[in-house]
């Protein structure tokens, strides 16, 4: 069968792949220090020396997005493989087994989805000290609820299945089930939602990191390196234009792409 | 009628259950906080005697689920303890901060209907066709953009393009109705436009699948317009599943709203918070985390009956899925 790609599904790729490329660029240390301070060149226009012009203590802009790419890319795929993990066995125990476990396992997930926004993860940051793992482990549970959503009604769809149950009465482990034959088979419709994870994931982390609570400094993240900027927003636009400009492109490629992934089906 | 009550009884058990743990939740987050409260509030400087006083005062020296019951008890009558840095109650300093963060969410809310629903009739009617791709490009664009980065490239564009700054400018309510909608329309705007897309790919979709069924080929052999089917039949039916997003949306709006507030700087819950956070101060940020997580409680639990009155076969369905 001759499988078209859909559109949205290669734009997205492209603009994905812009933002892998500045990460490999960050960890090869292209263009100069992101970290470095310079009094001479302070808050200068993008140029050939500074691709996108300097902030206000001097630091190449295009170093400290490339940086930050490596920042946003490592927190958003660590984060959604927590809340993968936690959704993934959450989600699975409450659609196979039902009943208690099923109202228990919701009734906390609900709990998690009542706090509006990224209010829980910042509270769970600004409580146990700011840092990247704690930033990774509180986003990750914050998103481990929507996870268990999707893995429970794939579970339910699944688990009434003729091989399913050929597998029940030849009394096989519920865990050796779960594991082996239902899993495999409700990743394939995990992805957009991994997909669309990887994008919600960034939105929260780029809000943290703007109200302080993300990335710490001298480490360059988008929402830091845009909070920093606001000061200077009219002396100097560039350094609010080309952070969040990147930072729409990661998010906008993810979105393309899930429902690119959609589309297909 | 008896089934109809057997499910809000059950429902409100739920929500009883729910604000229990988020209870639950908000007290162990600031409970198991590595290090002395006490200490922290004094500051190393401290001896251990007046740390051991300020303790005994906060109650730091009772049992963890005594202090648990004494802090719920509290939290429902609306009692959340003085604030450490502000020097007054939590629920006059929350209180005090409602209309900004309520105001914005609310007049975002009001953003989102005014522009999704007339986007989403507009675009449904010729699926495919121009306008319906103007607005999905439109819409897949402005969900990707996060409502602080919008904030601050508009806080750009209004003092580049047009001299106008907004930053900082706040009116009370009580002051001057209008110009206390007027600073907070750009930042509302700013919050509604990913949810303006949200809304409208769920309406969109909601009243494609309304216009497949048999009920509007009927109407349409009977003779009635487009635009009739539209708002007496379709609509209508593409309510009831709207309701739930939309509390989810306002749930996204009140969480955007929290930061939206720090690139305008308006003195709202998010100000607070992030004061809260800087001052460590625990009573007075566990006191706004509870309130707001009650009020999506409440939300939630509104939005479920609401959903239930209006649509009866969803009582039938139960427990299916």
């Amino acid at each position: 069968m001759r499988k078209k790609i859909s559109p949205y599904f290669i734009v997205g790729s492209i603009f994905l792949l812009v933002i892998v490329l500045s990460c490999i660029l960050g960890l090869l240390g292209a263009g100069p220090d992101p970290e470095k301070t310079n009094s001479a060149s302070k808050l200068m226009a993008p140029s050939m020396s500074h691709l996108m012009g300097t902030d206000n203590l001097g630091r190449d802009v295009f170093a400290r997005v490339l940086s930050a790419s490596k920042y946003t890319l490592l927190i958003s795929f660590a984060g959604v493989t927590v809340a993968l993990v936690i959704g993934t066995v959450a989600g699975m125990l409450a659609g196979y087994f039902g009943g208690i476990w099923d109202r228990i396992i919701m009734l906390l997930g609900n709990s998690v989805m009542c706090f509006p926004g990224i209010l829980l993860a910042l509270v769970a940051v600004a409580v146990s000290g700011p840092s990247l793992f704690n930033v990774i482990w509180a986003l990750g549970l914050v998103f481990a609820p929507t996870f268990a959503r999707v893995y429970r009604t794939e579970v339910i769809k699944i688990k009434g299945r003729d091989y399913i149950l050929h597998a029940k009465i030849l009394k096989v482990n519920p865990i050796r089930i779960m594991a082996v034959h239902i899993f495999p088979n409700a990743f394939a419709q995990i992805i957009p939602a991994i997909v669309i994870g990887l994008a919600n994931m960034t939105l929260s982390e780029s809000a943290m990191s703007y109200l302080g609570l993300g990335v710490q400094p001298p480490k360059a993240s988008y929402g830091k390196i845009l909070s920093d900027a606001q000061s200077y927003i009219t002396a100097a636009p560039w350094l609010v234009i080309f952070p969040s400009l990147m930072l729409v492109i990661y998010i906008l490629g993810l979105y393309f792409i899930s429902e690119g992934i959609r589309g297909d089906k | 009628m008896k089934e109809r009550i057997t499910y809000i009884l059950s429902r409100v058990l739920e929500l009883i259950l729910t604000l229990l743990l988020v209870s639950l939740f908000t007290f162990a987050a600031f409970s198991v906080i590595p290090g002395d409260t006490a200490q922290t509030i004094l500051g190393p400087n401290a001896t251990p005697e007046q740390v051991e006083i300020l303790r005994e005062k906060m109650g730091l020296n009772d049992p963890l689920a005594f202090r648990y019951l004494s802090w719920l008890k509290g939290a429902f009558t609306g009692n959340f303890g003085n604030s450490i840095s502000f020097n007054s109650s939590v629920s006059s300093l929350i209180v005090s901060r409602l209309p900004v963060t309520f105001g914005l969410s609310l007049l975002a809310l009001i953003l989102v209907l005014v522009i999704a629903y007339p986007s989403a009739v507009i675009s449904s009617r010729r699926p495919g066709k121009f306008w319906d791709q103007v607005f999905s490009v439109f819409g897949h664009v402005s969900f990707a953009i996060p409502p602080f980065v919008l904030s601050l490239l508009s806080v750009l564009l209004a003092s580049k393009v047009f001299g106008y700054f907004a930053v900082g400018k706040y009116v009370s309510p009580a002051k001057d109705f209008g110009g206390y909608l007027y600073c907070l329309l750009l930042p509302a705007f700013c919050i509604a436009v990913p949810k303006i897309a949200m809304t409208f790919k769920f309406l969109r979709a909601s009243i494609l699948t309304e216009k497949n069924n048999d009920y509007v080929r009927t109407s349409k052999s009977r003779g009635l317009s487009d635009i009739k089917i539209m708002f007496k039949h379709i609509l209508p039916n593409s309510n009831v599943s709207v309701i739930t997003a939309l509390s989810i949306v306002l749930s996204d709006l009140l969480g955007g709203s929290l930061i939206v507030e720090q690139v305008f700087n308006l003195p709202g819950l998010g100000r607070l918070l992030l004061q809260a956070i800087g001052r460590r101060d625990f009573p007075l940020l566990s006191g706004i985390v509870f309130y707001l997580a009650t009020m999506m409680v409440i939300i939630y639990f509104l939005a479920d009956i609401l959903m239930n009155m209006c649509d009866p076969r969803l009582r039938r369905n139960r427990g299916e899925l």
